[in-house]
């Protein structure tokens, strides 16, 4: 009986025990199956070690290629804690290096992560301080490279580009609008590590990098630098409170040149004032364009036919009187009788607010509309501003009078630009921007192609030659003198625009602006120069604006080695200037015959025969009276 | 010449030589690392395994009731190396248990030995007291109050995954030996009772063992080692990695060797190392449960069933904690686990029961 109990109860703890490793199997099988999903991730976030191999971002560059932003590499210091012993020495040494807080070094040395970026302290190194914790030798401590964003040109066209944060990250201009394209996607090497951080050879996957796409730009940095050069010595000569220049061509839209005073430099942004980084003056300022704006009425004026440039006159007596409010020429005592031609070339207020009377309120509203002026242009670029213009019901006869010669309305210059544009290039208004457009940098795959945008046409190519021509007249003949060049055919006008504080005109105190293009004939570029109170000089745009956008011309003509013109308009001239007279054909003749035909100018020969078979300058181009001819002899 | 059970003695070996495999898979990077010597764990378990061996043949030719007469002079003697053990100077602290006799880089555990004695003392005072044995008074509290003394010798070292195997082995082979089931009913009322009292007296004791049995509760502290057999055991897949190729070995789980070797040999083994390990265990304790059933000496059965389920009870705590269903406790995988003193006390356990297994 006793024995019985012995025996089942021994074969009742066998079979318990029996079922208790069953239990067991199960329990491996369900942890290798059921819960696997779970504990593997687990696992692998456990094991995998991700080192970032940082992308580099997409480049910007000019229309020929040339760099504007671009990366360098640093260092950035990378912890693995777990594989840091002596956590003070390290954090001491580490904080002494990197000249910061030892609280705050130790703070990363003692994460709870396996792998800490050292954030802010450790971000972008120089080579020396790199250098420096390498050789510290400590187990634990990672130098990557990392990639940081560089402007070769610092301060040049910095409004256009804007700048980067500290990852990279687009913050402002191209930089922000673009930066879903700019940024690429990092890469890492990944590996499996052991409990100590140490790599298991045995697997190792490397992530390449997928760096960002490059932008072209439609900007010809020559030409930006030449204007960056020009606002420069404008800072310095006038001190002015601000000033702006823009280079565009007038065919496509394409913008060669922005730039603005005050500027920044994105390399080193956090020294500048938001306001000074966020204002793009070209598209964000706006005001009364004054004198510039009347191309507009010009325009308009002979498109509708309502005046000959040539045939019909108008008696400047120094005002005009609208609806009873008197409106003044800006030359004391008026201009006298004139065509309609020296209306324009004398810039004479009165004439132009006739001009706008004979086309009617509809019909002038009718133009500034379609030459871009009541909405923004569309620039690709962030901060545009619109601008401010009579609802077309708020516009009386005053109100006409004074939009016919740029003033009671409010502008941007890339507006000014535009419109300007459509005038004189064959009458067609185009959407400016400064993307050409965007390629993969392995592949040169385009992307993304910004193609010359047409609004709309707006006059008849007919008309905007005879815009052209009366333009260049202003050059040669009229208020632009300033911007004339020799033996190069410039068109302009120049503006004077007062401006507006707490509802009045203020005193001595005007934006002057000069819109030049060239070739007058078939223009390729359209400058336009602003320069916001300068001080110490008579404020008129032929005085201040025209001879910066020469010299922004001339540089122009220098860098695409653009050929003198074959006709050129004459200019005329004041007892005080110096006389230019064109070069006779002397090739051909005997030294005799030379002497008779160059008594304007002084001669250099070289060689000793009769006949000349050489000449410096050639025949056709305009020099100054008494300039050197040089001549070969055979 | 007498028959000792072959097929028990090979399961034995083949476990042993198995464990020897999985002890140089799974410790040689460790023991390069902290010895410089890959070789190191391995050499030293072989070692212990031809002293194991040596000692097996030795006992198979002990009779039997040279422990009946020697059992309590065995009882005192671990008792004297157990007071021993906890004197400062004497026993050495090894994994923060005042537990061992330290001879250089090897070490005896006197709890171990221990287990075999009250083993011992147990089967002859069970065989000896048969006709008390429904009393509780005159029967079993005596025994009892034995126990109690070791129990708390080993809980002061503190070894509780020994005292736990031993505690229950010895209960386990007081049922067999056929007291009411009231008893035993008494017992488990008593315990349910004092935790039941512990908790009302302070109910967060109630969230500590609830965070306790959860291993992520505390995956940096209690939890660690479960948590990191764990991501052992999954991973690999029902077909494990391969032998050799476990991750976990590298610097993941501490002192792979130990304790916790079983989940390496399923990451590189999969769920068909498992069953060969679990299956040989399995069988180990059949055989010697046959040897027990068809024992008519009382002393013999109760010897050879003390000594087969301690090796038992003590691979199932150890599978049941690597498999995360219960808390760490501390106990090695018999046979397979690095450790000469576990080693030993097992193949001598084996061995008494080998030679209790003779055969005309």
């Amino acid at each position: 009986m006793f024995q019985k109990i012995k025996q089942s109860r021994i074969r009742f703890v066998f079979f318990f025990f029996l079922f208790l490793s069953v239990c067991i199997l199960i329990r491996i099988f369900y942890v290798q199956v059921v819960e696997y999903k779970r504990l593997h991730a687990l696992a692998e976030s456990l094991w995998q070690r991700n080192l970032p191999v940082t992308a580099d971002r997409g480049r910007i560059l000019d229309r020929n290629g040339k760099v504007l932003a671009t990366n360098i590499t640093t260092t950035t210091l990378y912890i693995v804690p777990n594989q840091i012993v002596n956590k003070e020495e390290t954090a001491r040494l580490l904080s002494e290096i990197l000249e910061c807080d030892y609280d705050a070094m130790y703070k990363h040395v003692t994460k709870r992560t396996s792998l800490e970026k050292v954030n802010p302290e450790g971000r972008q190194l120089d080579s020396e301080t790199a250098d420096k914790i390498n050789d510290l030798h400590i187990d634990g401590l990672y130098l990557m490279k990392e990639s940081k964003r560089y402007y070769p040109y610092d301060t040049v066209l910095s409004h256009v580009l804007g700048y980067v944060g500290i990852d990279n990250q687009g913050l402002s201009g191209l930089e922000l609008q673009y930066d879903s394209y700019l940024t690429g996607k990092d890469g890492s090497i990944k590996y499996t590590s052991d409990g100590k951080g140490n790599r298991l050879t045995s697997n190792e996957v490397y992530e390449q990098p997928q760096n960002g796409i490059d932008i072209y730009l439609t900007i010809d940095i020559d030409i930006q630098l030449a204007v960056e050069k020009e606002l420069e010595n404008t800072d310095a000569k006038y001190t002015p409170e601000e000033a702006l220049a823009i280079v565009t061509d007038p065919n496509t839209g394409e913008i060669l040149a922005m730039a603005s005073r005050p500027t920044f430099d994105s390399n080193h942004y956090q020294n500048f004032d938001l306001e000074t980084i966020n204002r793009n003056l070209p598209i964000w300022k706006n005001y009364e364009p004054g004198s510039t704006f009347k191309i507009i009425t010009l325009a308009a004026s002979l498109e509708e036919k309502t005046i000959n440039l040539f045939e019909d006159h108008y008696f400047d007596g120094g005002s005009i009187n609208v609806e009873g409010a008197r409106i003044k020429c800006w030359k004391a005592g008026g201009h006298g009788a004139e065509t309609f031609l020296q209306v324009v070339q004398n810039s004479c207020n009165p004439g132009f607010v006739v001009m706008g009377q004979k086309l009617g309120t509809d019909t002038l509203y009718q133009y500034v509309k379609d030459f871009g002026f009541t909405e923004k242009t569309g620039i690709d670029l962030n901060g545009e501003s619109k601008g401010i213009m009579f609802a077309k019901e708020a516009i009386g006869p005053v109100e006409q009078a004074t939009i016919s010669f740029g003033q009671g309305i409010s502008v941007t210059p890339i507006q000014q630009v535009a419109g300007v544009g459509a005038a004189i290039n064959g009458g067609t208004l185009y959407t400016p921007y400064v993307v050409k457009y965007l390629s993969v940098p392995e592949t040169k795959e385009i992307v993304l192609e910004n193609k010359p945008t047409a609004v709309r046409q707006v006059i008849s190519e007919e008309t905007s030659k005879m815009v052209r021509e009366a333009l260049e007249s202003v050059v040669s003949q009229g208020t632009g003198k300033n911007a004339y060049i020799e033996n190069y055919r410039v068109g302009g006008k120049t503006g004077t625009a007062q401006k507006v504080n707490n509802g009045s005109y203020m005193v001595g105190n005007y934006i002057v602006s000069f819109m030049g293009f060239l070739p007058a004939d078939k223009p390729e570029y359209i400058v336009y120069v602003a320069v916001d109170y300068p001080k110490g000089v008579t404020q008129y745009g032929g005085t201040v604006s025209a001879p910066i956008a020469k010299n922004i011309m001339q540089n122009i003509i220098s860098i695409k080695g653009i050929p003198p013109s074959k006709e050129v308009t004459r200019r005329t001239y004041t007892w005080l200037d110096t006389k230019y007279y064109e070069v006779p054909n002397l090739v051909g003749l005997t030294k005799k015959e030379v002497i008779k035909e160059t008594k304007l100018f002084k001669l250099e020969y070289s060689g000793s025969g009769e006949n000349i078979i050489y000449q410096e300058p050639e025949a056709g181009t305009y020099i100054k009276e008494n300039a050197v001819i040089k001549v070969m002899l055979d | 010449m007498k028959k000792i059970d072959k097929s028990l003695f090979f399961s034995v070996i083949l476990l042993i030589l198995f464990g020897i495999l999985m002890i140089y898979s799974s410790s040689n990077i460790w023991a390069e690392y902290k010895f410089h010597n890959p070789y190191k764990f391995v050499t030293a378990q072989a070692i212990f395994f031809g002293v194991g061996i040596f000692l097996i043949f030795l006992l198979i030719r002990i009779p039997p009731d040279f422990y009946k007469k020697n059992a309590n002079r065995l009882l005192f003697l671990s008792l004297i190396f157990l007071i021993l053990v906890l004197i400062p100077g004497i026993g050495s602290v090894r994994n923060g248990s005042r537990s061992w006799f330290g001879i250089g880089s090897l070490g005896i555990q006197p709890s171990e030995f221990s287990k075999i004695a009250l083993i011992i003392f147990t089967a002859k005072y069970l065989a000896h007291n048969e006709r008390d044995i429904k009393s509780i008074k005159k029967g079993i509290l005596p025994l009892f109050l034995v126990i109690c003394v070791f129990f708390l010798l080993i809980m002061l070292e503190p070894d509780f995954g020994t005292a736990m195997v031993i505690i229950l082995t010895l209960i386990v082979m007081i049922f067999v030996a056929g007291p009411n089931l009231s008893f035993f009913i008494k017992i488990g009322l008593v315990g349910l009772f004092g935790i039941a009292l512990l908790i009302a007296i302070a109910p967060y004791r109630m969230a500590r063992i609830v965070a306790y049995l959860n291993p992520w509760s505390d995956p940096l502290g209690s939890g660690f080692q479960i948590i990191q057999s764990l991501y052992a055991i999954a991973p690999s897949g029902l077909l494990g990695t391969g032998l050799g190729s476990s991750v976990q070995k590298n610097f993941y789980l501490p002192e792979p060797q130990t304790d916790f070797i079983f989940s390496i040999i399923v990451e590189e083994l999969g769920f068909p190392g498992a069953l060969f390990v679990i299956g040989l265990f399995v069988f180990l304790f059949y055989r010697s449960v046959k040897i027990a059933l068809n024992e008519s000496d009382l002393f013999k059965k109760y010897l050879v069933f003390g000594l087969s389920f301690g090796i038992l009870l003590q691979a199932t705590l150890n599978l049941c904690v690597v498999c995360g269903i219960i808390p760490t406790t501390g106990v090695t995988l018999p046979f397979i686990s690095y450790g000469g003193s576990s080693l030993l006390v097992s193949l001598i356990s084996v061995g008494i029961i080998l030679g209790i297994s003779k055969k005309e």
